[in-house]
């Protein structure tokens, strides 16, 4: 050991200026996309670090290194989108994106290619070490993203081997290329030009043998001049390094380390064993303070370490240089490793940093300490949204080491996934071990295992369930800890979730308050993610209400999950199916198809039967309503199949019996329909919805007196409906039996009521499903006091709102299309074209843009004129609230 | 199809000292000329373990070979460069 500099000083080491090669990645990169692909110590991150430091460089820079060994997908994508964001200035406009316990990546590439699509100017996308990226899922996606980059998007990618990314497209258009190990090597002049940048003194001859020894790789070079830095005999020094025929970087790093002082030693010896260190946690490790200092001189010095952070607190090593330096330890401290790793996670969970902390766990084989660390943290893991990270976790584990512990983690990733049986498996599992586990931490464990029953339950629509374990989860906690105080309110607003979510499942009228009552605690405690949660089940809890009501809500929560970045992820899925569903009660048909398709695409990785089943429901009442019977029997079978895996069934349970079996009848098969009839609880059977469906099959029977008798029931009120809607569809049954019968003056009677109950929240599916057409056009149009209803009603069902216009009325110059229909029916209300806008979920631009043309095709100047101009077109109805 | 653990030989450039040694537990070094062989029973996934090895501490990997006992004499072409 000698006692030298720390390093040379810092001025006299920088990288050097490598024209050439900055030249070949500047002409590489005006194609699309740039593979650097390079083994470890090729010099790939200087370069790009050369290259985009430089004047001149890509002004709008986004660059995102791969952490080592990511599994956690979401993690990586994220970091992209801040990324991205930070470069293109976005990130002051919006919540910074955080992650979530399930997660999209389709969605999320659709994301990142959308604001890189809102870059102003050139942008390069700078993916570092994109071999560390442990998942081929994640590669696909990747793919997808490189193939489709906007124009001025360039993406520069390093990784030390070539991966599966499948370019095929770029390549044969030409936007592909390459940057390999031949290019990245040093030549003999710039090996010089190194040696001379660093002050070191080395004849025309040595620097050649270098050059020759190290075959110019990068790595070798940069070791070899720390060595030599203030070497008495440099000469000497490479004439030894030639005559050696050990590998390169073996040698070169033992002949640096034994260059630097004890101090500089000790610090890289006991620090490589972690991923990132800072100045404390050196302290820590070494034992010795002083620790920031030498970290700062050696990323002065370009000694392999690098600041993470603007501030330069953070370090991490080169991942080759850590390597060498972790197996230098191995072989000279052994017994030191395990230690170390037990300080350095005692480090990481003093400071909150929980993932951390379970790696040194596990790296120190404390795998009983692992395992508990990991089921104590799990509950809040999963709210910070950690679950692809907890699950690489305990894949981590030995094979066949049992740890029961872990079970707890195990429910909570089939939950996410929807998998309730396995996840009901993993809980028995979890609970058994609760009982035996020492006291200190049997109350955690139960805990946490109470909030999973809880969500299981919820997911069953198992309401009693519910209720058991939030009285459970309701008995305050005994200790008094910071962290038992932040659990209490997370546990809280987790029971409200849940409850909230159970009630409004099984039609109770509380469900709102706790939801409401959810979403603000949620704010208050900073889980952003259970906010949106809560908002979104409001969404799904407010369908009693008026359909704007519903509608609104739904968009609110909806805004809020798009501005985390969740807005395609199964956390607002009830709000998606929700909103989908109002539209569908309303006649908007097209516009409900879309949200019904965002709804499956949030449900990419939820295969739950609880959301399912409303997505196969609001899929089925479409297909029934545009006249699709077919699509629509296997749209309610299907949420039929889902119902019978659930403890408590929907409150609609009833309704969506009631249309699969209505539906069978309309495609002709009063058979089957009846079989399906009597196959059902008594509960059901005795439903107002079930009714209407004998009055239906009835009418496929051609028995219209069978069919008054049925729905008479449900509106003479002896059998329990869900809502009023059924009550219309009775009706409008009872409309068709009496045109069956032939007396047409009680059918109209009957249509008449219908519209009397349709007109206050312009309710629109009962006629369509029903098939009541003709009903409505011989409605005489002096009977009814509802004519703009009943003609908006017959265009939605003839599919064109205008092809029934009364042909009496003066016609408009230009017929309006459906997207200004849309906007035309909020002119009445007192709503400003920001509010349309938003309640239409469209921009403003595109309000005021079909409110010109609405002007302009009525032939009127202002708005009151243009409502007056519309209902005497009856494109309005009269005085519908909304 | 793992057929389970079987030999191989891997040559790597250089001499590989205790330090680099270390990293390869389960093989057996030896040298060759300028090269270090390493020979051992590895599964495939075991395999893939040590060329990552190799890949990571910025070694030269120059030839893997795959030994069948159960033939009489390997036929040529069997070792696997890369």
């Amino acid at each position: 050991m000698q006692g030298g500099p720390v390093t040379v000083a810092p001025a006299t080491l920088r990288l050097i200026d490598r024209g050439d090669l900055l030249a070949a990645l500047d002409r590489a990169a005006a194609r699309k996309v740039t593979i650097i692909s390079a083994p470890a110590g090729s010099g790939k991150t200087s370069l790009i670090r050369a290259w985009t430091d430089r004047p001149g460089g890509p002004h709008q820079l986004a660059v995102v290194p791969v952490q080592r060994d990511q599994h956690d997908t979401q993690l990586f994508w994220l970091a992209l989108l801040d990324a991205v964001r930070r470069a293109t200035g976005a990130a002051g406009d919006a919540e910074p994106a955080a992650a979530t316990p399930e997660f999209n990546a389709r969605a999320m590439v659709d994301r990142v290619l959308s604001e890189l699509g809102d870059a102003r100017g050139d942008l390069t996308l700078v993916i570092e070490d994109l071999h560390e990226l442990a998942s081929p899922g994640a590669l696909a996606q990747l793919t997808r993203l490189l193939t489709n980059l906007p124009p001025g998007v360039h993406a520069v990618v390093s990784t030390r081997h070539d991966l599966r990314l499948r370019l095929h497209r770029l390549r044969l258009a030409g936007e592909l290329s390459e940057i390999r190990a031949s290019e990245l090597r040093f030549c003999e002049r710039e090996t010089r030009e190194l040696l001379d940048a660093a002050g070191i003194a080395l004849s025309e001859a040595g620097a050649a043998v270098l050059h020759q020894r190290t075959e110019g790789w990068a790595a070798g070079l940069r070791l070899a001049v720390l060595s030599l830095a203030g070497h008495p005999d440099p000469e000497r020094f490479v004439a030894e390094f030639s005559g050696s025929e050990r590998t390169v970087a073996e040698y070169l790093l033992a002949e640096m380390l034994d260059r630097q002082r004890g101090d500089v030693q000790r610090l890289l010896l006991r620090t490589c064993l972690l991923d990132r260190v800072n100045g404390e946690l050196a302290d820590l490790l070494t034992g010795r303070p002083g620790s920031e200092r030498i970290l700062l001189d050696l990323e002065d010095a370009n000694a392999f370490v690098v600041s993470l952070d603007p501030e330069r607190t953070w370090f991490r090593y080169h991942h080759l240089f850590a390597d060498l330096l972790r197996l230098e330890l191995r072989r000279r401290r052994p017994k030191e490793v395990p230690e170390l790793h037990r300080r350095a996670a005692g480090w990481f969970i003093e400071h909150g940093q929980v993932v951390d902390a379970i790696q040194h766990t596990q790296a120190a084989a404390d795998w009983p300490g692992a395992a508990r660390l990991l089921a104590d943290h799990s509950f809040s893991l999963t709210l910070g949204g950690q679950e692809q990270t907890m699950q690489s976790l305990v894949r981590a584990f030995p094979p066949g080491a049992d740890h029961p512990e872990l079970a707890l983690v195990r429910a909570m990733g089939d939950l996410s996934q929807g998998h309730l049986d396995e996840a009901a498996a993993h809980l028995a599992v979890a609970e058994n071990y609760a009982e035996t586990a020492p006291p200190d931490c049997r109350r955690r464990l139960r805990v946490a295992i109470a909030a999973l029953k809880l969500r299981l339950a919820r997911r069953r629509g198992h309401l009693a369930g519910v209720i058991e374990q939030v009285k459970f989860l309701d008995s305050p906690l005994t200790g008094q800890s910071d962290e038992d105080i932040t659990l209490g309110s997370d546990l809280r607003a987790v029971a409200l979730l849940n409850l909230g979510t159970a009630k409004a499942w099984s039609g109770l009228p509380d469900a709102e308050r706790h939801l409401r009552e959810g979403a603000v605690l949620a704010r208050e405690i900073c889980r952003p993610y259970l906010e949106v949660h809560c908002l979104a089940q409001l969404g799904f809890a407010s369908k009693v209400r008026p359909f704007a009501t519903t509608r609104r809500r739904c968009l609110e929560a909806i805004a809020l999950a798009d501005r985390h970045g969740w807005g395609a992820e199964p956390v607002i899925a009830p709000a998606l199916i929700s909103l989908s569903g109002a539209l569908v009660f309303t006649g908007e048909f097209d516009e409900a198809e879309r949200w019904l398709q965002r709804t499956e695409q949030a449900l990419q990785t939820d295969t739950g039967p609880d959301i399912r089943l409303l997505l196969h429901m609001v899929g089925g009442m479409l297909h029934a309503c545009r006249g699709r019977h077919q699509h629509a029997l296997e749209e309610f079978s299907a949420a039929e199949q889902l119902r019978s895996q659930l403890e408590g069934p929907p409150a609609t349970a009833s309704q969506v019996a009631g249309w699969l079996v209505a539906t069978q009848a309309r495609l002709g098969r009063p058979g089957e329909a009846r079989a399906l009839l009597a196959a059902l609880d008594d509960e059901r059977a005795g439903s107002g919805e079930i009714r209407n469906a004998c009055a239906v099959i009835c009418l496929a029977e051609g028995d219209p007196a069978g069919a008054l008798g049925a729905a008479r029931d449900v509106l003479d009120g002896t059998v329990p409906v869900i809502g009023y809607v059924t009550v219309a569809e009775a009706e409008l049954l009872v409309g068709l039996a009496h045109r069956e019968l032939g007396d047409q003056r009680a059918a109209s009677q009957a249509a008449e009521r219908a519209l009397a109950l349709a007109e206050p929240d312009r309710l629109v599916l009962p006629f369509a499903m029903t098939g009541s057409r003709e009903l409505l056009e011989t409605l005489p149009r002096h009977e009814t006091a509802h004519a703009a209803l009943r003609t908006e009603i017959l265009d939605i069902i003839h599919g064109s709102p205008a092809t029934e216009r009364d042909r009496s009325s003066p016609p408009p110059v230009e017929e309006l299309s459906p997207g200004e229909l849309r906007v035309l029916r909020y002119l009445p209300t007192n709503l400003a074209r920001v509010e349309i806008a938003s309640e239409l979920s469209v921009s403003r631009n595109t309000v005021s843009t079909h409110i010109r043309s609405i002007y302009a095709k009525l032939g009127v100047r202002d708005r009151s004129s243009a409502v007056r101009r519309a209902r005497s077109l009856r494109l309005l109805s009269a005085g519908r609230t909304r | 199809m793992d057929p389970g653990p079987v030999r191989y030989t891997i040559r790597i450039d250089g001499h590989l000292g205790a330090t680099m040694l270390s990293a390869f537990p389960a093989l057996t070094p030896r040298r060759c000329g300028g090269h270090t062989v390493l020979t051992g029973l590895l599964d495939q996934s075991a395999l893939y373990g040590v060329l990552a090895e190799i890949e990571a501490l910025g070694l030269n990997l120059l030839e893997v070979r795959q030994h069948t006992p159960q033939r009489e004499s390997p036929p040529p072409g069997d070792g696997r460069s890369p």
